[in-house]
């Protein structure tokens, strides 16, 4: 197994993705920051905080921006080998099937907790000038540290309710459909983040999760969390299942 | 040990409906080069692909170096190079690069494995390259390294010639012919190119339409294959009326509609090119021959044309 997550990581090299992850990671915290600065001219009495900041992070990371190119992310490293044509060579290793999917699972979630750490890094870095130019009231680093948490808790629970997109990459062996999916959730996120339904949408009950939100919906912990499991278990299986049964063209 | 380094028993693909692969019975001995012959679509690559247990079989029996195939597989896949169809590497990393992962993933190899296959198929100078930027020939180049790099007992190998030009066939037959002599490794080969088997194969399967019509050993082959002496005559029709009435003899076939071939009375071929031309024929070319592979394929599955 550590060979198969090693060879992953050798596979990244002069990879695009691991740029445009990144610039995924870092636009959050940007558009945060260019946010700030607005509220700043337009209404100067509004004090901006750091919680306030990675409150407002840690949300669209998770409900929005991060779903999408977390998505994209796993939907390249579930459909890279159907396009570049190399399970043929990799499974005759022989790799077995269940090894080389539970790669591409740690992977995945190595990958996506590692941007959660970039849009914390970045929105931390991204302050400092604003603070030192506007003005940051309540700029502690231990607000920082907090969310360091959360941020990295929001990542797993992303990675968890991201692998039904990683089984439709399988499936269809492409971007296109688990994008087209990841998006048509993400409007469901857009649209029940505020509601109490909320909780019962396993993508958003997972932020309500992280933020110690879910009993002001009304519906209890575990039940959000069962929803949250369900979805995941449900995507983990369907793709060990179907990768099982598949036959390698 | 066994006799047979593959072999398998009423190997059987099914697609919904459509039949690939019907009751596959081959017989792969060891330290031989075994060429499967076949159209397009006569179920070689599933076949493969079922050795290789890429592909699940509706039924039917593996035995590989004499065992289940499923028995032990990472010990037995181990022992077998494979290049299936058109190569697929990482496109973003070089060919050394590519080969360091499987040698990776396959755990054991020598320090100077990747070198030494890459020397072989002639991609030593290519290494700052990455795999996009390949030609098909240097594609398939590296696929061939990669099967051979950690010296396997058994090749299979699908179309491995495809898009290599004639130096790079030649230098790659060469190659197989000096593993199967020096080290005595079984290949078990696919080619469309009907000379390029002749040139290697000891034993060749015949598959059409999804079974395997015939399993012959190329010596064998040869002895059987008889002789004939073709015309090239301005009319055929003629021709063979003067073969059976002056020749008394009707073991011939019409080629086309200039040529005639004749299993028969080779020696009399002199007297017959004179009666050919007393008759007003133009008589082009006499040629004595024997049949050759792409004959013999084409008369077993019914002279239907190599796909």
């Amino acid at each position: 197994m550590a060979s198969l997550i090693y060879c992953e990581l050798l596979k990244l090299k002069r990879s695009r993705m691991l740029l445009i992850s990144f610039l995924g990671g870092v636009v959050t915290p940007m558009m945060m920051i260019v946010d700030a600065v607005k509220i700043h001219y337009s209404d100067p009495t509004t004090a901006i905080t750091l919680e306030s900041l990675y409150h407002s992070c840690s949300l669209y990371s998770m409900l929005l921006v991060g779903l999408i190119v977390s998505t994209v992310i796993a939907a390249y490293l579930f459909s890279r080998e159907h396009t570049e044509r190399t399970l043929k060579i990799i499974l005759t290793i022989p790799v077995s099937k269940h090894s080389f999917i539970a790669s591409k699972f740690i992977m995945l979630l190595m990958w996506v907790t590692a941007l959660s750490a970039i849009s914390w890094a970045s929105m931390f870095v991204f302050a400092l000038p604003y603070h030192a130019v506007f003005g940051i009231a309540e700029f502690d680093v231990a607000v920082a540290v907090r969310y360091l948490g959360e941020m990295l808790l929001g990542g797993v629970l992303l990675f968890l309710t991201i692998s039904p997109f990683a089984f439709l990459a399988l499936w269809t062996k492409g971007l296109v459909v688990p994008i087209i999916a990841a998006t048509s959730i993400t409007m469901g996120n857009a649209a029940l983040t505020n509601e109490a339904l909320g909780a019962l949408y396993p993508w958003t009950a997972s932020y309500l999760l992280v933020h110690g939100s879910i009993a002001q919906t009304g519906y209890s912990y575990a039940l959000a969390a069962g929803l949250v499991a369900f979805v995941s278990i449900l995507g983990f299986l369907a793709s060990v299942v179907y990768f099982q049964q598949e036959d390698i063209k | 040990m066994s006799e047979y380094v593959i072999e398998t028993v009423g190997l059987t693909k099914r697609f919904g409906e459509q039949i690939g692969v019907s009751s596959l019975d081959l017989h792969v001995p060891r330290g031989k080069i075994y060429g499967l012959m076949g159209r397009n679509g006569a179920g070689k690559t599933t076949s493969m692909r079922m050795v290789l247990n890429l592909v699940r079989p509706t039924k039917g029996t593996i035995l590989l170096f004499g065992q289940e195939h499923k028995k032990q597989q990472a010990r037995t896949y181990r022992r077998i190079g494979s290049l299936i169809e058109t190569p697929g590497f990482y496109e973003n990393l070089t060919g050394p690069e590519n080969l360091r992962i499987l040698a990776r993933l396959r755990g054991e190899h020598r320090k100077d494995s990747i070198d030494r296959a890459l020397d072989i198929v002639g991609l030593s100078d290519q290494n700052d390259k990455v795999f996009s930027n390949y030609s098909l020939g240097m594609k398939q180049r590296l696929g061939i390294a990669a099967a051979i790099m950690h010296e396997p007992e058994l090749l299979i190998l699908d179309e491995p010639i495809n898009g290599l030009d004639p130096i790079g066939i030649h230098e790659i037959r060469n190659f197989f012919l000096a593993l199967r002599k020096e080290k005595g490794t079984t290949i078990f080969i696919s080619s469309h190119v009907l000379s390029e088997l002749e040139q290697l194969a000891d034993i060749i399967g015949v598959m059409h339409e999804g079974r395997l019509l015939e399993e012959v050993n190329m010596a064998e082959l040869h002895k059987r294959n008889r002789q004939y002496v073709e015309f090239a005559v301005s009319n055929v029709n003629t021709a063979a009326l003067l073969l059976e009435r002056q020749f008394k003899t009707t073991d011939y076939t019409v080629c086309d509609d200039r040529t005639i071939r004749l299993y028969d009375d080779l020696d009399r071929r002199g007297e017959i090119n004179r009666c050919f031309v007393e008759s007003n024929l133009c008589v082009t070319e006499i040629t004595v021959s024997e049949e050759k592979l792409e004959d013999y394929f084409s008369g077993l599955i019914g002279g239907r044309g190599i796909g």
